[in-house]
C-alpha cells in the first residue's frame, strides 16, 4: 500500500508510526486519493459550466427583465398620471370656457332683449302719441267744424225765429256767444 | 437574516454531537471487531456488524494486485462507485435544468435556480460579494456533492449488495457504500479545499499579506513592549499555523466520521430491532441521519468558506476603503 506526503515526512518508520496506522485502517492510498481528486474537480467543473454559470446568467438575466419592467410599468404609470391631469386641466379649461361662453351669451342676450324692449316701447310710445296727435287733431277739426256749423246754424235760427235781418255785428256776437257756451 | 443565521448555528450545535455520541460506541464495537482483517473477510469468525473502516476494493485497478492488496492506477472501491452514480445523478439534473432554460421557469428549472441562488446568498453572506464571484463554484460543490452523497447513502441497497455474503447474511462486499464514509473522499475534498485555499489566498494578499496575517502584525510597539508584542505575535503565528494544519483533518475526519458512524449505527439499530421491528426501530435515527446529511454538509461547506473569507477578507476592506 503506498503511503501520503504526511507518512513520507514522518520518516522510514512508514509502518509503524500512528499516521501509518491511520492511514492503514482507513485504506488511504494514492490511487484512490487521486482519483477522487480527479472526479470531484472534474464533478465542480461540469456544474460549474452546466448549472452555476447558466443559472446565475439566467438570474442576472431575469433579474435585469424585472427591473426593466418595473421601470417600464413606473414609467408608464407616471405617464398615465400626467396624461390624467393633463385631461382634468384640459376639461377643467374647457368647462369654464363654455362657462365663459354661456355666460357671455347669457350676457349678450339680456343687452340685445333690453335694447329691443326699449326700442319697441320707444316705438310703442310713438304710436301712441302719434293716434293721440292724430285723435287730437281730428277732435280739434271735428270741433271747428262744429263750432261754425252750430254758429250758422244759430244765425240762421235766430234771423228765422226773429224775422229780422241779421248784421254782420250781430252774427258775430251769435256765433262767439255760442262758442263760449259750447265751450263750457 | 439573522434570525436565520441564529437557527442554523442552533441546529449546528444541537445537530453534531449526536452521530458522534451514539456512533463512539459503535466505532469501538467496529474496531475490535475489524482489528487485523482484511479484505477477503478471513478474519469475520466472531459475531461482526458494521461497516469496515475502509471502502472495499471491487477493481484493484492497472497493476494492481488482489492477492497482495496492492492497488494500481484507475481502482474502483463501492464508495467510488456511489460517488460516481451521484455525480453523473446531479449532472444530469443540472443538465435537463439547464438545458431549456427560460426567462420564466417551471419545474426542475425552479429548483435548480432555488438551490443555485440560495447557495449564492449564503455563500456571498460568509465571502463577500467580491470572493464569491471566485470561489462559488467550489462551495455550492462541496455542498450539493457531499448533500447527495450523504442522502443518498440512506437509500435501501448501501451496504446489502454485493457479494462476499457469509452465513449470518452479512454482505463483505457491497457493491454501494456511503461516499462520504470513504477517507480517501473526504481526505481528497480538504486537500483540494486547503491548495485551493493557499491560492486563494496568495491571490488576494500576496505571500506578505498571508504572513502577515498568520502573525497578525496589527500594531507596533517600543522597548520592551516592543519586544514583548514581537513574541506575542510569533507565539500567536504558531498557534495559527498549528490551527490551519490541523484543518484538512478536522474536516477530512469530521466528515468521514459522521458518516460512517450514522451507517453504523443504521446498521447496529436495524439489528437491534430484529427481523420484523428492525424498520421501526431505525426509523428515528433514520430521519435523524437525514438531518445530519444536510449538516454535515452545511459544516463542510460553511467552514471551508469561513476559512477562506478569514483570511481573505482582510483584503477586501482594504479594497473598499
Amino acid at each position: 500500500m503506498q503511503n501520503l506526503i504526511i507518512l513520507a515526512a514522518a520518516g522510514d518508520a512508514a509502518d509503524k508510526g500512528p499516521v501509518a496506522e491511520i492511514v492503514k485502517t482507513f485504506g488511504v492510498n494514492w490511487p484512490l486519493f487521486i482519483s477522487q481528486c480527479i472526479a470531484f474537480l472534474v464533478l465542480a467543473f461540469l456544474l460549474k459550466k452546466l448549472a452555476y454559470k447558466p443559472v446565475l446568467e439566467m438570474l442576472e438575466t431575469r433579474r435585469k427583465t424585472i427591473a426593466e419592467s418595473m421601470e417600464n410599468a413606473e414609467q408608464i404609470k407616471a405617464e398615465l398620471a400626467e396624461t390624467q391631469t393633463e385631461r382634468n386641466k384640459v376639461l377643467a379649461e374647457a368647462n369654464q370656457k363654455a362657462e365663459q361662453l354661456i355666460a357671455d351669451a347669457k350676457e349678450a342676450a339680456k343687452q340685445v332683449g333690453e335694447a329691443e324692449g326699449q326700442k319697441a316701447v320707444k316705438q310703442a310710445e310713438e304710436i301712441i302719441r302719434k293716434a293721440r296727435e292724430a285723435t287730437d287733431a281730428d277732435r280739434d277739426r271735428m270741433m271747428s267744424e262744429l263750432k261754425s256749423e252750430i254758429g250758422r246754424l244759430v244765425v240762421e235760427t235766430t234771423a228765422k225765429v226773429s224775422g229780422k235781418i241779421l248784421t254782420a255785428e250781430d252774427q258775430q256776437r251769435l256765433i262767439d256767444e255760442t262758442n263760449r257756451e259750447l265751450a263750457a | 437574516m439573522n434570525f436565520r443565521r441564529f437557527l442554523l448555528a442552533l441546529t449546528l450545535f444541537v445537530a453534531l454531537p449526536f452521530p458522534t455520541l451514539f456512533g463512539a460506541e459503535e466505532a469501538t464495537a467496529a474496531e475490535s471487531a475489524s482489528a487485523g482483517e482484511s479484505h477477503h473477510g478471513d478474519g469475520h469468525k466472531e459475531k461482526h456488524h458494521g461497516l469496515p473502516k475502509t471502502a472495499p476494493i471491487l477493481f484493484h485497478g492497472i497493476g494492481g494486485d488482489p492477492e497482495s492488496g496492492k492497488v494500481g492506477p484507475l481502482a474502483v472501491t463501492n464508495s467510488m462507485v456511489v460517488m460516481l452514480i451521484v455525480a453523473a445523478g446531479i449532472i444530469l439534473v443540472a443538465q435537463l435544468a439547464t438545458r431549456k432554460a427560460k426567462i420564466i421557469p417551471g419545474g426542475l428549472q425552479n429548483f435548480v435556480e432555488w438551490l443555485v441562488e440560495s447557495l449564492y446568498g449564503f455563500f456571498e453572506g460568509v465571502l463577500g460579494a467580491h470572493m464569491v464571484k471566485k470561489t462559488f463554484w467550489f462551495f455550492a460543490t462541496i455542498f450539493i456533492f457531499i448533500l447527495f452523497s450523504n442522502w443518498f447513502g440512506l437509500l435501501p441497497g448501501m451496504g446489502t449488495v454485493g457479494w462476499n455474503v457469509d452465513s449470518t447474511g452479512h454482505v463483505h462486499e457491497p457493491l454501494l457504500r456511503g461516499v462520504n464514509a470513504d477517507l480517501n473522499m473526504t481526505l481528497a475534498m480538504a486537500a483540494i479545499f486547503m491548495v485551493l485555499w493557499m491560492y486563494w489566498c496568495l491571490k488576494e494578499i500576496g505571500p506578505g499579506g498571508v504572513v502577515g496575517h498568520i502573525f497578525a502584525v496589527k500594531g507596533h510597539g517600543s522597548g520592551f513592549f516592543g519586544i514583548f508584542l514581537v513574541v506575542v505575535f510569533i507565539c500567536v503565528g504558531v498557534i495559527e499555523i498549528v490551527s490551519i494544519g490541523v484543518r484538512p483533518v478536522a474536516l477530512t475526519f469530521r466528515l468521514y466520521g459522521n458518516i460512517f458512524a450514522g451507517e453504523n449505527m443504521l446498521e447496529s439499530v436495524m439489528m437491534m430491532g430484529g427481523l420484523y421491528l428492525g424498520w421501526l426501530a431505525v426509523l428515528p435515527f433514520y430521519l435523524l441521519e437525514v438531518l445530519v446529511g444536510l449538516v454535515q454538509a452545511l459544516v463542510f461547506a460553511l467552514l471551508t468558506s469561513v476559512f477562506t473569507a478569514l483570511m481573505c477578507e482582510h483584503h477586501e476592506e482594504e479594497h473598499s476603503h
